[in-house]
């Protein structure tokens, strides 16, 4: 009865420690399984940016993306050519639009006007817009901040 | 199960001859008494060397090298990938634990005299070790590319131009050039990940080879005992088991350290930026930095510097040397002086590690 | 005493006489000569100082000798042309001295300025150009050129031919004058009003700049102080029954404080929207056009929104009826709405439709700036907690343009266009919240992760410590 009691506590022992070490391994294993798959978003990077395909933009159209922690603005003019520039106004930092009606880069905030070299043309702004580079490898299109 | 693993052994058996090695192995003891709990600390050391072979595997999945990306590819994991926050800081933690154990191994086997033949090898393969594991530490903390690492290898690594003639050249070739740059970076990561795992490995293979051949080295003092009066316990399972205990539990505290003292990542490291105040290496190099900062700027003709890393340079030697210069005494193999050079050394340590944390 | 007396005054007007008489080029010119310029001379402010010809064209007065007068020895100069003119006048109206001595107060410095400004080259003026040569007046003598009712034509003789004007700067508009004569300064001046502004009042009369000049009195940042000069002077302005405290107002507006205080040159100041040389106060009509020349959008809409139609009918001034003129304040959220602070109750009664639109428009607006602060609040709770939550924020910038398209889009009145605006700011910042809320929760989950390893930990070494026991204890 002595022995058979024994026997129990430690086929009961036996079946913890089995129980435990199972449980053990799967919370060790778990987050290292977690972690070997790659999270979606690829990192947030602030120097060159991949905006997408260049199938994503059709002509004679303007795209806000994200550049670092600032809007960047990307145009496809009717030629095909790409063009991107910082989309921070000069005058109080609104974010600016592509315009096809006027061919033109425009501001909300106070009617300013940008050529589409950037180069501000009316309105309150004081400067240029920031030109950012567009480098396109195969199909894709990637901006990188000038020089 | 067991038939099972019969099987399983046989197949093997039959082509590698592991029979006598098995049977060799299962008798392995270690001796029992009232400083055995010395003996885990070399077992703590080699579990946390795995821990950061496996958590610097991991990282190795997501860390890009270079000047544009090591900062934001730490930062990366350490916020988007699930669990990196994780990996990264056990790493970080352990690689601190890990030192801390190979200190405290090192002075034990020191002070209990484990060193003694016929372990001469043992104690020179482990200095070694110890070498290795300091580098290991310096280089992998340049990786993250931050504020204070940045500085902190600067600094570090400009004592190498005090050694008079080679200096220069040298530490063009640490630095991968005049200054720490992305080159430093390239360099310090091939080493950290290739050349010392490498080095490590062979070291720490016949660092264990040696003790699993010679058996745990018994305390001095059972010179004197009959053999039926010492204590052993069989390795397999007993002492095993202790060390997997243990293990368990500082996995545990690493899991705690990283949940509640998260490592932190600091501002990406810029060169032109002012040194921030109070630049200091991580504290296992600061008893070496404040006893430099502590000597003069001339020690009659050979400059401070230098002369600081000579010093050191040849304490490191004799105290890997230690097992061929502890002479017999008459009375015995009690030298005390091995002793009081022991107790100076770490109270040396000790106090210059902390003065470094309260003199700045 | 009386003796010494009567010699002084004998011998005052001896000379006095003498010199007179003694003006040889003068005398001669004006009998044997008899030309224009001793016909015009003795009505000139120099003739009535006692100034001889001799005394700007050089030579000997005394002598009746024509050789000997006009001797180039003498120092006679002819007919000076371009800077020779300039250095005639000067050779008094530079000297601080000389001017005391004739006992005038006129500024010596007039050439200095002159020399500076954008007429200083003299192929382009000389003091002769607009004061005359001859027949120069003091400045407040009606016939003088320079008198304000005269200046205009004065200045438009050159500025309003724009063939004369191409030779210097062809790109400047020769229209001013023209534009003066419609403005109420224009059309006062021609009443004989001499107070009104002229050419000289606004520009300057001696160091006048390009309008681009920093220096010019009608640059950008300056021009309001200019105009006050006489608009904020109420004694000055007590005939004219306008307020005096544009500027004052002004200087408090949104656009005083970007022009005067930030210095942003885009900043519309007096002439932006009064004109400058046309300067008349906008036509109740005609108000959002001007507005709307920056403010683009906000006119459009509110041109094609209900108040456009109403305002024209009732005659309210559009814009300036909710924003004010001149005292422009930064508008807030509280201008819109049914709260006794708000402009649309001036109009709206309860009940009315325009009374619920504007209602609703400001609870959405107040309901989504509420939930910007406390989505900001989780996001800082997150990061404070060491969450990174640099993707949320990131995403919450748009809300900002957000709020500011749907505070412009209220100028349409039109509910649902406002409803359509504001809506994606709802989304962006529910799903901003969220995620700084999963932040949070993952915070949590960390420390409850670690809970349930410790306990699993705790199990297994428990276990093994006992193992360990038995297998001791068999032994």
């Amino acid at each position: 009865m002595n022995s058979d009691f024994k026997r129990s506590r430690r086929d009961f022992l036996s079946y913890i420690l089995g129980f435990g070490f199972l449980g053990w391994l799967v919370s060790v294993l778990y987050p290292i399984f977690r972690y070997i798959n790659p999270p979606k978003m690829p990192e947030a990077k602030v120097k060159s940016v991949k905006v997408g395909k260049i199938d994503d933009f059709k002509p004679g159209t303007g795209t806000i993306f994200k550049f670092g922690s600032k809007p960047g603005l990307l145009i496809r003019l009717e030629t095909g050519e790409f063009r991107a520039f910082s989309a921070v106004c000069t005058h109080l930092d609104c974010t600016v639009q592509y315009r096809s009606d006027m061919k033109a880069i425009w501001c909300a905030c106070h009617n300013g006007k940008y050529d589409l070299n950037g180069r501000n043309i009316s309105g309150p702004p004081p400067r240029p817009l920031e030109a950012f580079r567009v480098v396109i490898k195969g199909d894709e299109i990637y901006i990188t901040k000038e020089g | 199960m067991g038939v099972l693993g019969e099987k399983f052994f046989n197949w093997f058996d039959e082509r590698y001859k592991i029979r006598s090695f098995i049977e060799f192995m299962s008798h392995k003891t270690v001796p029992w008494h009232r400083h055995s709990i010395w003996y885990y600390f070399g077992g703590v050391s080699l579990f946390l060397f795995i821990i950061q072979v496996v958590t610097g595997i991991l990282l190795l999945l997501y860390y890009r090298v270079g000047e544009d990306s090591s900062y934001e590819s730490v930062q990366f994991i350490v916020s988007k990938v699930k669990f990196g926050w994780l990996i990264r800081s056990i790493h970080s933690w352990s690689a601190n634990l890990m030192i801390l154990a190979v200190f405290i191994h090192m002075f034990s086997v020191y002070f209990t005299k484990a060193y003694r033949k016929p372990r001469e090898l043992t104690w020179v393969t482990g200095f070694l070790l110890l070498i290795f594991s300091l580098t290991f530490g310096f280089s992998g903390y340049l990786l993250p590319w931050n504020e204070l690492a940045f500085f902190a290898t600067k600094v570090g690594t400009e004592i190498i131009g005090s050694i008079p003639v080679i200096g220069k050249e040298l530490l063009r070739i640490v630095r991968g050039g005049e200054d720490v740059t992305g080159a430093t970076l390239a360099r310090f990561f091939g080493l950290h990940v290739a050349i010392l795992p490498g080095i490590f490995t062979v070291i720490l293979f016949l660092h264990l080879l040696f003790i699993q051949i010679q058996g745990m080295s018994e305390p001095p003092e059972w010179e004197k005992l009959p053999p039926e009066k010492r204590k052993y316990i069989p390795f397999f399972p007993n002492f095993l088991l202790r060390d997997l205990l243990l293990w368990l539990i500082i996995l545990n505290i690493l899991a705690i350290l990283a949940v509640f003292f998260p490592w932190e990542l600091g501002k990406k490291a810029d060169p032109f930026a002012p040194a921030p105040a109070g630049i200091k290496p991580e504290w296992y190099f600061l008893f070496m930095y404040q006893t430099l900062k502590l000597l003069p700027a001339k020690v009659l003709f050979i400059e401070g510097e230098f002369f600081g890393l000579l010093i050191f340079t040849v304490a490191g030697i004799l105290w890997m040397l230690v097992p061929f210069w502890d002479v017999k005494t008459d009375k015995g193999y009690r030298n005390r002086l091995i002793n009081y050079i022991g107790l100076f050394v770490l109270i040396y340590m000790l106090t210059m590690t902390i003065l470094g944390y309260v003199l700045d | 005493m009386k003796k010494f007396v009567i010699l002084a005054i004998v011998l005052f007007t001896l000379t006095f006489a003498l010199s007179q008489g003694k003006d040889g080029c003068y005398n001669c010119h004006k009998d044997a000569v008899g030309d224009k310029a001793t016909e015009l001379y003795p009505k000139d402010v120099h003739f009535k100082l006692g100034v001889s010809c001799a005394d700007c064209h050089g030579g000997d007065k005394t002598s009746d000798d024509m050789e000997v007068a006009m001797s180039k020895g003498k120092g006679f100069i002819g007919i000076p042309k371009g800077d020779k003119i300039i250095d005639v006048c000067l050779k008094c109206h530079s000297n601080e001295m000389v001017m005391k001595k004739f006992g005038s107060n006129i500024d010596v410095n007039q050439f200095k300025l002159f020399k500076a400004s954008v007429h200083g080259k003299s192929e382009i003026a000389t003091c002769v150009t607009c004061h005359g040569v001859h027949n120069i007046k003091k400045v407040n003598d009606p016939t003088s050129p320079v008198y304000p009712t005269s200046e205009v034509r004065l200045c438009s003789k050159c500025h309003s031919d724009a063939n004369y004007m191409k030779k210097f700067n062809p790109a400047l508009p020769t229209d001013q004058f023209e534009k003066y004569k419609t403005s109420v300064h224009g059309q006062r001046i021609l009443k004989g009003d001499t107070k009104v502004a002229t050419c000289s009042d606004c520009h300057s009369a001696h160091d006048i700049f390009p309008a681009n000049d920093p220096r010019s009195t009608v640059f950008a940042s300056t021009l309001p102080k200019t105009c006050a000069r006489c608009h904020s002077d109420a004694n000055y302005m007590r005939d004219y029954k306008i307020p005096t405290d544009q500027y004052e107002k002004y200087a408090q507006s949104v656009h005083g404080k970007a022009l005067l205080e930030k210095g942003d040159l885009s900043a519309p100041a007096c002439n932006d929207c009064h004109g400058n040389h046309g300067a008349i106060p906008p036509g109740v009509k005609s108000i959002s056009h001007v507005c709307g020349i920056c403010h683009a959008l906000n006119a459009e809409m509110f041109s094609r929104s209900p108040h456009a139609e109403v305002f024209e009918k009732r005659n309210i001034p559009q814009c300036e009826v909710c924003h004010g003129n001149h005292l422009i304040e930064r508008p807030t959220d509280e201008m819109l709405g049914i709260s006794t602070k708000s402009t649309c109750i001036k109009c709206h009664r309860e009940g009315e439709k325009g009374f619920e639109v504007a209602k609703q428009m400001r609870d959405m607006i107040d309901t989504l700036v509420m939930r910007t602060n406390r989505a900001k609040a989780i996001l800082d709770e997150a990061e404070f907690k060491g969450m990174d939550v640099s993707d949320a924020r990131y995403d919450m910038n748009d809300v900002p343009q957000i709020l500011i398209k749907a505070r412009t889009v209220i100028h349409t009145a039109n509910l649902d266009e406002f409803k359509e605006t504001i809506a994606p700011g709802y989304e962006i910042i529910d799903r901003v919240t969220k995620a700084g809320l999963d932040a949070i929760d993952e915070y949590y989950f960390r420390r409850w992760g670690l809970g349930m390893s410790t306990l699993i930990i705790t199990i297994l070494v428990i276990a093994l410590y006992f193992k360990i026991k038995q297998i001791e204890r068999k032994k």
